[in-house]
């Protein structure tokens, strides 16, 4: 027992830490393993052993699936993009424009509905939305739609519900950096000779692209992977990749095409996302080495090739 | 190049009354210098200058324009910073050629400029540079470069050197001033450092607390002849005496209590100059000679004891208490290895300055 | 023309600002009206009432949902605070900044990657699913959260203050409980309200790991959704609006807002 003390005060550190190290191997890792396993073994029933495969990966690459990987892909991209749109001017306001009392009152108005259950956010679209809903049954009795246009189950909600689920998650990481940069480069810059529209093209974009980054990887991610809001929402109608995982794994049981689905979907955000950050570094790098003959920046320009 | 004239401004800033009513002619073409304690209204003159702040009221000129309500960026006047506010993410070129990009400048323009400047500053070669990866002096040449090159009427400075170690400091100094010499550009300087504003201005003012200019003139004339207690005091060291006024005959005299007759002598008479009068004797430290034994052919002497001595190096400071009570500030330079004499803690000594070498301040 | 555009923004910035708030609380309030509304199925108001309410407190199967929920939200906070605070502390002898950045990609994975690893490891060991498997998972997502949070205060006051404390001739236990625990306690408790909401609003590693035994309130409200239009999930929803709000209102008086904010 004395032994046992005298070890946990000495590698004290290592006691602490193991916990959530273990855990983390334990609950992320090693499934990981597990998952990577499934897709490439199969079990035969006439040898009674197990082997390992390409095949699953090879079924998906030429299945429907790969297009409804690609679906839920572009879709992501999508609410990105419009996210991205709306969130800027929104964050830009905070930080910039509002007066102290009311940049407290905005930002935690901007924080309740992100803490807000997924589920809950998404029945109010629901609700709204539905052939009874009030913005249907609005929309009918000015005359913009027919009775037989609907707004619920498809691509249009599906896409509301997203945008409004994952906007905030946009406007809070550019906010936080627009915030803290420092006011003496808007007064260089104006000292200089830029007015506001320069200043913001030079040097308030080009400063807040890693709030800018940030905010992408809290939304193309997660919307990838999304899988309530185009069920409650698309009526179950449209497959996403979420869907056919959750079909997979919890339905037909098909644990092994199920991994192998996972691994080739959750290659694409990761891919994007590497190749956004290399292309953002890669541009200083450029720079560095050829006297740029555009106009000082290509801020602008870098943020509007990636997102269409 | 046109020269700068703040008519009647006043601004607040919270609620707290910076300058009032401040007038202010800055020289063309001359290294003007602004001096004060911290909280003073000299960055607050800066900015108003640059065009980051509004005044509340009054003008403020530009040669013959009336500037008052032209916006910051419209303004050729350009500011270094006193953090330097490089652009993190531009190359030092970018940074540089940051103004002349917003003109729109031919690229070939651009890049000829950008040279010229870098070599000027001494930075040529560090084009592709970014500002992370320089040294603090670095930088601050090419905050220097970057407000340069378009050639702007006016440049202000705002406590540039405060961040740099002392042999920096003065290595700055002297490129700042023959920088200026050769551009014949008005340079604004503001700083609350002495030795700074000394060394590199034609001309100064010193600002006081309350956001008054004290006294404006070139740094001999308000280091020799400040024209008010505060002025003497904040530039450098001095020595008050306080004493009676007393006039026979043209000549001028103070009576100190417990030290007797002072004879003094000032260059101009002023008003409050009446016989009777109170007033303060300024002697600087360094005006005054110091020594164990009697000596000849000086107007005045005072006799003490050695209470404090330290050593700067070049020189040698003595603080001696008078036979009424009243502490003395002696400066010594440090002329001989060996000297004649060595004077010690308690020594008595006896303390010399000639008439001409005080001034006189009012009560 | 320069200047025209200019005040063109300066018009339109508060409009998008507008906009994108009406956008996303229009539904949430409709939500809420509604959940009064004194009628099964109608869209127009027929009167207040708070029937629904009623019929929620009275509902069984809710009721034992949020006990579920709670439960998995409480156990996972403690458990997230506990083994994250720890680890933070342990870098203290470690210094790698490295390893605390593992904990990101909790966070970064779509959740439903996480999901399926937890299923398939208490499948591959023959574990049944319940309430070990949905707060193991949720534990992983709060550990992405903690850690981060607590660290960011943590490396402010260490080895600055630690050092000073140790000097002035405390042992480290003494430093710890005098100094670090206190200075850390408000992005603790931020990190564990913010760890709580996440478990109670979560669906995705509910859905997939609780298994047919344990059912939270998302499970739940979710199944109910899928039947059609039913005011008692406005009821449900406008509670869970309240508790949030609330939790809301704790977080931002802890003045923890900045930290979290800029983790986001």
């Amino acid at each position: 027992m004395k032994m046992l003390t005298r070890l946990i005060t000495d590698e004290l550190p290592f006691f602490l830490a193991c916990p959530a190290l273990l855990w983390q191997v334990v609950f992320l890792y090693i499934p990981f393993f597990v998952l990577a396993i499934y897709s490439i073994c199969d079990y035969s029933a006439v040898t009674g052993t197990y082997f390992l495969t390409g095949s699953y990966y090879s079924d998906i690459i030429h299945s429907l699936c790969f297009k409804i990987i690609l679906r839920s892909f572009f879709v992501a991209i999508l609410i990105a993009a419009i996210c991205f749109i709306i969130a800027y001017p929104v964050a830009y306001y905070l930080a910039v424009k509002s007066g102290r009392r009311y940049k407290t009152l905005l930002l935690f108005t901007l924080i309740l509905p992100s803490w807000t259950n997924l589920i809950v956010q998404t029945y109010a679209w629901f609700f709204l939305l539905g052939k009874n809903g009030m913005i249907s049954v609005l929309l009918q009795r000015i005359g913009l739609i027919s009775p037989s246009f609907h707004l619920l189950n498809n691509y249009f909600s599906i896409i509301v519900g997203m945008v409004s689920c994952y906007l905030p998650f946009m406007i809070l990481p550019i906010y936080a950096v627009l915030e803290k940069m420092d006011k003496q480069y808007l007064e260089a810059s104006a000292d200089l000779g830029a007015d506001r529209f320069e200043t913001f093209r030079r040097i308030v974009f080009p400063l807040s692209l890693p709030g800018v980054y940030a905010g992408l990887l809290l939304v193309f991610i997660p919307s990838f992977g999304e899988f309530a809001i185009p069920s409650l929402l698309g009526g179950s109608k449209y497959a996403f990749w979420g869907s056919v995982i959750v079909d997979k794994f919890l339905k037909s049981r098909d644990w092994r095409s199920g991994a192998a689905l996972a691994f080739i979907g959750v290659m694409f955000p990761i891919m994007v996302m590497g190749l956004t950050y290399v292309l953002l570094r890669g541009k200083k790098i450029v720079q560095r080495y050829r006297q740029s003959h555009h106009d000082g920046l290509n801020g602008n320009g870098s943020a509007k090739e990636f997102w269409g | 190049m046109k020269s700068i004239r703040l008519e009647r401004v006043s601004k607040s800033y919270d609620g707290e009354l910076i300058l009032d009513n401040l007038n202010l002619e800055i020289p063309t073409g001359q290294f003007f210098a602004l001096l004060g304690p911290s909280g003073c209204g000299k960055t607050t003159i800066l900015r108003l200058l640059a065009g980051l702040e509004h005044v509340d009221s009054g003008k403020i000129y530009l040669g013959d324009q009336d500037i008052t309500n032209v916006p910051i960026h419209k303004r050729k006047i350009n500011t270094v910073f006193q953090q330097y506010a490089l652009f993190p993410h531009l190359s030092v070129f970018e940074n540089v050629a940051y103004s002349l990009r917003i003109k729109r400048m031919s690229d070939d323009l651009i890049k000829a400029k950008v040279s010229e400047l870098l070599k000027m500053v001494r930075l040529s070669g560090f084009e592709s540079k970014m500002p992370r990866s320089l040294s603090g002096g670095q930088q601050q040449r090419v905050a220097l470069a970057r407000a340069l090159i378009s050639e702007p009427e006016v440049l202000l400075l705002d406590e540039p050197l405060a961040a740099l170690d002392l042999k920096l400091k003065e290595e700055m100094l002297l490129e700042l001033s023959q920088l200026q010499d050769k551009l014949k550009m008005t340079f604004v300087y503001v700083t609350h450092d002495q030795f700074e504003a000394l060394t590199v201005s034609e001309r100064m003012a010193i600002m006081n607390v309350q956001g008054d200019i004290e006294q404006l003139g070139t740094p001999k004339a308000i280091y020799e002849f400040p024209v008010s207690r505060f002025v003497a005091n904040f530039v450098g060291n001095t020595n008050f005496i306080e004493g009676k006024l007393q006039i026979s005959s043209g000549k001028y005299s103070v009576e100190v209590d417990g030290l007797g007759l002072f004879s003094v002598y000032t260059p101009v008479e002023k008003l409050w100059m009446i016989p009777g009068c109170r007033l303060y004797v300024s002697v600087r430290p360094e005006k005054i000679f110091i020594s164990k034994s009697p000596k000849e052919g000086f107007s005045n002497h005072m006799a003490g004891k050695v209470i404090d001595i330290i050593y700067y190096g070049r020189s040698t400071q003595y603080r001696v208490k008078l036979r009424n009570g009243l502490y003395v500030l002696v400066f010594e330079q440090n002329e001989e290895h060996f000297p004649q004499e060595n004077i010690d803690y308690d020594d008595e000594v006896h303390l010399y300055f000639q008439k001409e070498n005080v001034v006189l301040l009012e009560h | 023309m320069v200047d025209n555009r200019q005040y063109f923004w300066r018009f339109l910035n508060p409009i998008v600002v507008a906009i994108a708030y009406l956008f996303l609380y229009m539904p949430i309030i409709v939500l809420v009206l509604f959940s009064f509304n004194d009628a099964a199925f109608s869209v127009s108001w027929v009167g207040f009432s708070l029937r629904w309410y009623k019929k929620l407190i009275n509902s069984p199967e809710i009721i034992s949902a949020l006990e579920t929920s709670l439960i998995v939200a409480i156990v996972t906070t403690f458990l997230s605070l506990l083994v994250g605070t720890f680890f933070v502390v342990a870098s203290r002898w470690w210094r790698t900044s490295m390893l605390g950045n593992i904990f990101y990609t909790n966070i970064l994975l779509p959740e439903i990657v996480l999901a399926i690893g937890i299923l398939s490891i208490f499948n591959f060991f023959n574990i049944p699913l319940g309430y070990g498997s949905v707060i193991a998972g949720h534990t992983l997502l709060g550990l992405g959260f903690v850690v981060p949070i607590v660290k960011a205060r943590f490396v402010e006051l260490d080895p600055i203050l630690t050092e000073a404390s140790l000097d002035l001739g405390a042992t480290y236990l003494q430093t710890f409980r005098k100094v670090v625990l206190p200075l850390l306690m408000p992005s603790i408790i931020a990190s564990g309200l913010l760890v709580f909401t996440l478990s109670m609003d979560d669906f995705l590693i509910s859905f997939f790991c609780s298994g047919p035994t344990v059912q939270t309130l998302s499970v739940y409200v979710y199944s109910m959704i899928k039947t059609g239009v039913d005011p008692m999930i406005n009821a449900v929803s406008t509670c869970f609006l309240v508790i949030s709000s609330i939790l809301v209102l704790v977080l931002c008086s802890l003045k923890v807002v900045d930290h979290v904010i800029s983790y986001e």
